[in-house]
């Protein structure tokens, strides 16, 4: 029987179409992601091959989410075709046995749901063997396959998730026969999917977040996230560790819902509910006569009926059970995330008014859209389902009328949404104590982000369902136009907003900046799109088929002999009118503010290097002084720039041209004495000057450049955000051409690089012993200037402060606009930052210094701390490094376009995004707003005073000692050890996530070559263990006197290997081997606590034994590890909390074989034993280090 | 006066299906039956009156209205009740009649306000007024059908099979209804159930294969029959001889035997015996051409 029912099922739905057309897109997307770069599923690829386990693992992942909606047609069918039908009452009367009825049919359907996910084979099949054969793809990109990654992906993700999925589904359906209700069961799925990701944000949660995730898919990642390049392009996925264990939980769970549907499973017919009929009391008997009628055809009545028709929509849409369901889904998501808040490395940001914005416009926008398409559908085939359309159809109203209040009443529902949203969003506000609520902004914000998009959407979808012969061919093509679409432009290399349905320039709101420089563009675009969906419902009015479906040529045919003339010319004037926004929109967007798309810019930069890399060694002169003159007009957005600059010619050979590359968009005008232009080329801007007479070594010559950034019309995307209204923020290198070949602008991924046929980036200079002509450049300047002087007269608008570089010498008033001389105190690296914004200014004075934080008024909360922090810092690296050279430190708010701190000499622009808005009331500690604070300070010496030669491991003295400076202010103010691991674990993580991301080759940190999570993260954990483990004195020791040989010293510039030379004395031979392990190669540890107990002894004391397992590990340039002989000092202790708060004991043990037990004795009693308590070495898994005691 | 004129209508669906051959009527005030077996085109035709479908050819007009090329201008003068008439979920009979005054073009508010308690009274719905339409027995959401289609002052009222569903007191009630407004204006009552007819019409028009094969009024067409028709209780074994012999027009069972009316020039004795012909002899003989067993 069961075999029966199964077969049966599996040859009903394989001869539907509609398991091959999933099978078709799927297949067809990955094909493409292979075949394409700019087709990604779920990410990058990387130094990965392109068919690597891996990558197929997470194609296979991230496509099961779309299986799942495939999923739940097909279960749902199986359990509902035959009361579709109104089979059931005659297969239900024959004596089949329900049980191979029930499982026979949720087999069969479960086979047939995992088909579609094998597209993801297919794709990747077919697009491997046919991308290298054609030439789309290097074959060098491809590695081998392995049948398990097949094998096992099926296993372990395909068919345990359509039978969870399915158990769901099909118990859902068989309980209440209702399509409408199984894909609502989907939707809690989703649901449940998304809350269990918000678990997974917080880093301490791993392991749960791997425990809850339906999927498997976050425990993958989890799972794999300290792969090595190597792991993922040959480990296929397996039953092993978290995997193992979630898919055991969720087919477990899959199994009993599975259960309980067949016990609860019946073939009787679902009783009825009888309501008790209410006895009606008996109205007065009305005098019913039949009215005088009236009746008027007139704009009245359109109105009457527009307002009918809306009413009778609407109320349809709010009423049903589908809106209701999405309604607490949506609200289920954004509650959920309120109460995770607005996390930023453990602290809190303040519930913003554009916080709550954002998060609004992220719960909302998949609601939104499923609500858009869904209701469209509903809407527009709503009268045929109910067989009411013909009636209506054949009343006088017209056309337009009903489908332009089917149109509105989308629009209202989604409204209804948002405004519960907002609603929402002020509730918590408040709860939070948080007062500052900009309803203006809310509301604002709707309009220029969300409603008029509800609009364009509506009028397309509507269209769409009114042209298509079926409902669900109607849902199918408005998918389609939604997601594939954009994926077709990304394949043609299109980014103009002006085809991609209802896009513009994304609005992101600043307390600073107000909705910012996109605004202008946001609002041309949002007209052009609603003219389009004007024209859209004119379209769908006239096409709209009344009485009986017919075919979209008849409907043409149709309306061309019915549409009256006054609706064609309403239709041309839209039409007109549309075409004159687009052409005005072009105009500002293609040909007066014309942008390269993503490939474009590609092949300008592989083109620009194949032309003029042979200037790259040509000698130039160094930037001597420099002087600037800036106009900033914030409101018009324009900046005019004058600069004269000395150029200084430091080589020993005269030199007879002077380059420069020139950014267009700048429009520099350059004035040499005594040159002439002998090389432009406009394509590419780049200048060559001939000078008349050359410049002769140690001579010098006056340069003027004037530049000017004149903002015209609006652009295509949000435009520039360095120069806005409030919150101008610039750098000399942006706003000045560069001197000669710049190789930053190559391309450096090596991919790319290989398809325009250019080798491999050239990689940073090797590093060198006693190195002199290698060593004559830094890696900042790269050789165009050394330690120079600076001096800048800028000007900004009345109501705003402009600054610049070092102490302010003077400052007035001129035609209306404030003028403010600086000049630096101290020479310094050629890297200097120009600002204007409206600001307050805190200001306190230390030693000398001018500590500031210019900061926008509606951030007053965290200035105080901020000036503590630099404070702080200035006192540490003072009494650690050495002297400060400038007269002030200042920290200036910029807008949170982007959310990073950045360090030119003296002064620190901070976004507005990090460390303004963080809610620090309840911070008694160190923390990240500090940090970044400290970090950006210890800049001042790591970098500034001394930075590293152009060539490997010089990040060390910039990045790591800052990050470990930072590290140590925070320490010298925290006030349990254990505080500091909770900043440590973030290091550890950047290190160990971004090695197994690893783009090229991992180099040991003395060998770093500008790579961020070596240089920061490890470099930070490492100079942190070293201190601990030789003392903080040493190090510190180590690094004043590398600094003293070398700050603002003329070049050659120093390298790791001169710090070394340092700090080598500084450690006692015992702990030789750190510099080597820990510096000079790649060293992992494995340590793990493997069983811990302890004793009560008889003098009240507590006896602890722990056994341990640790391995030394080396790994090479691409992830191969071996296990190497241990001889090493580690930490052992034991805490006497859970929380691990409390170290009750601590020792640094020799450990000289694998496997070793140690004993020894606490006073109180411990809780937890732990191998590296502090977490100073690096250990890809520290979970299992630690261990609860067991007693004995 | 009103005139409904169709001539020559005609549309082939893409399957190949004649639902209309060369159809040609004319009707004037009254109600007219529309009488045919199912799949016979009446509402392929009915449809196409109430400009819910194309013609492939042929015109019809109402009064001045081309109802082709109009639609709009019929629409305002059209009540239409389909074959299936469903309600829309969640919607009371008041609002569905109210929201349904409004297409149809009445702006005052207190207009609709007593068209709609005129109409659900007389359709014996006025008690059930705020119910959910949905709700209600087939018999009453037919009658909330038959009021919406006399909202307004149709000129032309269509009504599909509309006592379907009805118990007998109900279609009494209905009759009535449309006896009373139908003096004025043109009123089509399509159906299969003879009986309608014959109380209700005093023209008709049979159809059959999308072909009209009469038109008339009902008497006329008994009396062609008149002395033609016998009958005869036989055995089911028997029939089957019958058929080949006689032109059997209809058979049905009575007392649990074949009783069959033949239709015959001369008494053909054999047992048979002469009958007064009535319109269900009329309705068989005009269908029945092809002298198959029905």
């Amino acid at each position: 029987m069961f075999k029966t029912f199964f077969f049966s099922e599996l040859k009903y739905t394989l001869r539907q179409p509609m398991v091959y057309i999933f099978l078709g897109v799927i297949s067809i997307l990955v094909f493409f992601a292979i075949v394409s770069d700019n087709v990604r599923i779920g990410g990058a690829v990387g130094n990965i091959y392109k068919n690597a386990p891996y990558i197929i693992t997470i194609y296979v992942n991230v496509l099961t989410i779309f299986g799942l909606i495939i999923a739940t047609a097909f279960f749902n069918n199986a359990a509902l075709r035959d009361f579709k039908n109104n089979f059931n009452e005659i297969i239900f009367s024959t004596p089949l046995s329900k049980l191979g009825y029930f499982f026979g049919k949720f087999f069969g359907a479960l086979i047939v749901a995992t088909v579609p996910l094998l597209g993801v084979y297919v794709g990747v099949l077919v697009g491997s063997a046919m991308a290298p054969a054609f030439g789309w793809v290097d074959a060098e990109r491809f590695g081998d396959f392995y049948l398990a990654t097949f094998v096992n992906n099926y296993l372990v993700f395909v068919l345990p998730n359509m039978f969870f999925v399915g158990a769901i589904i099909y118990a859902i359906a068989n309980k209440w026969r209702s399509t409408v209700i199984s894909f609502a069961g989907t939707l809690i799925i989703i649901v449940a999917y998304i809350i269990s990701g918000t678990l997974m944000s917080d880093v301490d949660n791993e392991t749960l977040a791997a425990l809850t995730d339906i999927f498997g898919n976050r425990t993958y990642s989890i799972h794999t996230q300290y792969y090595t390049p190597i792991e993922k392009n040959t480990l296929s996925p397996a039953f092993e560790g978290l995997i193992l264990w979630n898919r055991v939980i969720w087919i477990a769970v899959g199994a009993l819902i599975l259960l309980l549907a067949y016990f609860g499973f019946s073939f009787k017919e679902k009783n009825k509910k009888v309501k008790a009929q209410k006895v009606e009391t008996k109205e007065n008997e009305a005098v019913f006569s039949f009215p005088e009628l009236q009746f008027q055809f007139d704009k009245k009545t359109n109105w009457l009926q527009f307002k009918s028709f809306f009413y009778v929509n609407f109320l349809s849409i709010v009423k049903s059970v589908t809106f209701k369901i999405l309604f607490i889904f949506s609200a289920i998501i954004l509650i959920s995330n309120l109460v995770g808040g607005f996390e930023y490395y453990g602290l809190q940001s303040y519930p913003l008014t554009y916080k709550l914005i954002d998060l609004i416009n992220d719960a909302s926008g998949i609601f939104v859209v499923i609500t858009l398409v869904f209701f469209s559908g509903e809407l527009i085939w709503r009268d045929r389902d109910h067989k009411i359309n013909e009636v209506i159809d054949a009343t006088p109203h017209q056309s337009l009328i009903s489908l332009s209040a089917k149109a509105l009443s989308l629009v209202g529902v989604t409204t209804i949404l948002h405004v519960f949203f907002v609603f929402c969003g002020i509730i918590y506000q408040l709860l939070n104590g948080y007062t500052r609520i900009e309803l203006d902004i809310y509301f604002l914000d709707f309009i220029y982000s969300n409603l008029i998009l509800y609009v364009i959407w509506s009028g397309v979808m509507i269209m769409i369902q009114v042209v298509s012969s079926n409902k669900y061919i109607g849902y199918f093509i408005s998918i389609a136009v939604i997601f594939i679409w954009e994926i077709v432009l990304a394949i043609l290399d299109i980014q103009s907003n002006m085809v991609e349905i209802g896009a513009g320039p994304s609005l992101m709101y600043s307390d600073m900046n107000a909705f910012g420089p996109g605004l202008k563009s946001a609002m041309w675009f949002n007209l052009y799109w609603s003219l389009f969906a004007i024209i859209c419902l004119l379209i769908a009015g006239a096409l709209w088929n009344r009485g009986v479906v017919t075919s979209l040529k008849e409907k043409m045919l149709t309306a061309k002999k019915e549409v009256p003339k006054s609706y064609k010319i309403l239709t041309l004037v839209f039409t007109i009118a549309w075409g004159a926004v687009a052409g005005y929109v072009y105009y500002n967007t293609q040909v007066l503010n014309s942008y390269r798309t993503s490939e474009e810019q590609e092949v300008l930069f592989a083109d620009f290097e194949k032309k003029y890399k042979r200037y790259e060694n040509v000698n130039h002169p160094k930037i001597t002084d420099a002087k600037y003159f800036i106009d900033i007009f914030p409101y018009k957005r324009d900046v005019l720039v004058k600069s004269k600059l000395q150029l200084t010619n430091e080589t020993n050979e005269p030199i007879d041209s002077l380059h420069f590359v020139i950014d267009e968009r700048w429009e520099p005008e350059i004035k040499i004495p005594n040159s002439d232009l002998v090389v432009e080329d406009e394509e590419f801007g780049y200048l060559i000057y001939k000078l008349n007479t050359s410049l002769q070594p140690e001579s010098t010559i006056e340069i003027e450049i004037n530049t000017q950034y004149i903002t015209k019309g609006f652009e295509n995307g949000r435009g520039s955000t360095g120069i806005v209204n409030n919150g101008t923020f610039l750098n000399n290198f942006e706003i000045l051409p560069s001197l000669g070949y710049d190789s930053n602008v190559e391309l450096s991924d090596k991919n790319t690089r290989r398809k325009y046929g250019l080798k491999p980036k050239d990689r940073m200079p090797e590093l060198e012993e006693n190195c002199s002509e290698s060593c004559m450049a830094n890696y900042l300047s790269d050789g165009r200037s050394d330690y120079i002087s600076v001096e800048t007269v800028i000007s900004t608008t009345k109501d705003q402060i402009a600054i610049a570089p070092g102490s302010l010498q003077k400052q007035w008033e001129e035609n209306g606009r404030n003028y403010y001389h600086y000049r630096s105190d101290h020479p310094s690296q050629n890297f200097y930052s120009f600002i204007s914004a409206k600001y307050e200014v805190a200001k306190r004075k230390w030693n000398g210094i001018d500590i500031e934080v210019y900061h926008d008024e509606k951030h007053p909360w965290n200035v105080d701390m901020m000036l503590d922090a630099v404070e702080r810092s200035l006192k540490y690296y003072t009494e650690n490094f050495g002297p400060y050279y400038h007269k002030q430190c200042r920290i200036v708010e910029f807008p949170r376009y982007a959310s990073f701190a950045q360090a030119f000499p003296g002064t620190m622009p901070y976004s507005e995004a990090i460390g303004f808005i963080i809610n620090l009331e309840d911070e008694k500690d160190n923390n990240v707003v500090d940090a970044v604070i400290a970090h950006e300070m210890a800049h001042q010496w790591w970098a500034h005073q001394v930075v590293g030669a152009n060539m490997q491991g010089s990040t060390l003295m910039s990045e790591s000692f800052s990050e470990y400076s930072a590290l140590m202010t925070m320490k010298s103010i925290s006030k349990t050890p254990m505080k500091m691991r909770e900043f440590l674990k973030y290091d550890h993580d950047r290190y160990l996530r971004g090695r197994s991301s690893e783009v090229d080759i991992e180099l040991p940190l003395y060998k770093v070559e500008n790579q961020g999570h070596i240089h920061y993260g490890k470099g930070s954990v490492i100079l942190y263990a070293l201190q601990d483990y030789i003392g903080e004195e040493k190090v510190n020791t180590a690094m004043r006197e590398f600094l003293n040989e070398y700050k603002y010293q003329a070049p050659p510039y120093p390298t790791s290997l001169d710090f070394l030379r340092y700090l080598e004395p500084q450690v006692p031979d015992s702990l030789n081997y750190l510099i080597k392990d820990w510096f000079k190669e790649i060293t992992l540890y494995d340590n793990r606590m493997k069983a811990a107990k302890y004793t009560k002894l008889s003098n009240g004391k507590y006896q602890v034994s722990m056994d341990i397992e640790s391995y030394k590990i080396k790994a090479d340039s691409i992830g191969n590890e071996t296990k190497v002989d241990i001889n090493d000092w580690v930490d052992i202790g034991v805490f006497s909390d859970a929380d691990e708060e409390h170290l009750l004991y601590e020792e640094r043990v020799k450990i000289n074989k694998p496997k070793i037990t140690f004993t020894f004795e606490v006073d109180s009693i411990p809780r937890k034993a732990a191998i590296d308590p502090r977490r100073l070495l690096i250990d890809r898994v520290y979970d299992d280090n630690i261990k609860t005691i067991s007693s004995e | 006066m009103n005139k409904l004129t169709i001539t020559n209508l005609s549309k082939t669906y893409p399957n190949g299906v004649k639902a209309l051959v060369d159809v040609s009527i004319e009707i004037e005030n009254g109600i007219f039956g529309l009488l045919g077996p199912n799949g016979a085109g009446k509402s392929s035709l009915m449809r196409t009156i109430a400009t819910l479908q194309e013609a492939d050819s042929g015109s019809a007009t109402l009064g001045d209205i081309d109802i082709i090329n109009q639609p709009a201008e019929l629409r305002k003068v059209l009540g239409y009740l389909p074959q299936e008439f469903g309600v829309y979920p969640r919607i009371t009979a008041k609002q569905l009649l109210d929201h349904m005054a409004i297409l149809k073009g009445i702006t005052r508010k207190s207009h609709r306000k007593d068209m709609v308690n005129y109409l659900l009274n007389k359709v014996n719905l006025y008690e059930q007024r705020n119910k959910s339409v949905k709700s209600f027995s087939g018999g009453m959401k037919q009658r909330v059908g038959i009021a919406q289609a006399l909202i307004g002052a149709p000129r032309l009222i269509i009504v599909d099979e509309p006592t379907a569903g009805l118990d007998p007191s109900e279609r009494n009630r209905f009759y009535n209804l449309l006896a009373d407004v139908g003096k004025d204006v043109i009123v089509i009552l399509s159906t299969h159930i003879v009986d309608d007819v014959r109380e209700l019409c005093t023209k008709m028009a049979i159809m059959n294969l999308g072909e009209i094969v009469y038109q008339g009024s009902p008497q006329n067409a008994i009396q062609e029959l008149n002395g033609r028709v016998y009958r005869k209780l036989v055995e089911r074994k028997e029939l089957e001889m019958y058929a080949q012999n006689y032109n059997i027009i209809s058979n049905k069972m009575s007392g649990g035997k074949p009783l069959i009316h033949v239709l015959s020039e001369s008494h053909p004795e054999h047992g048979f015996e002469p009958v007064t012909p009535n319109l269900e002899d009329v309705f068989f003989s005009r269908i029945n051409t092809s002298n198959s067993l029905v």
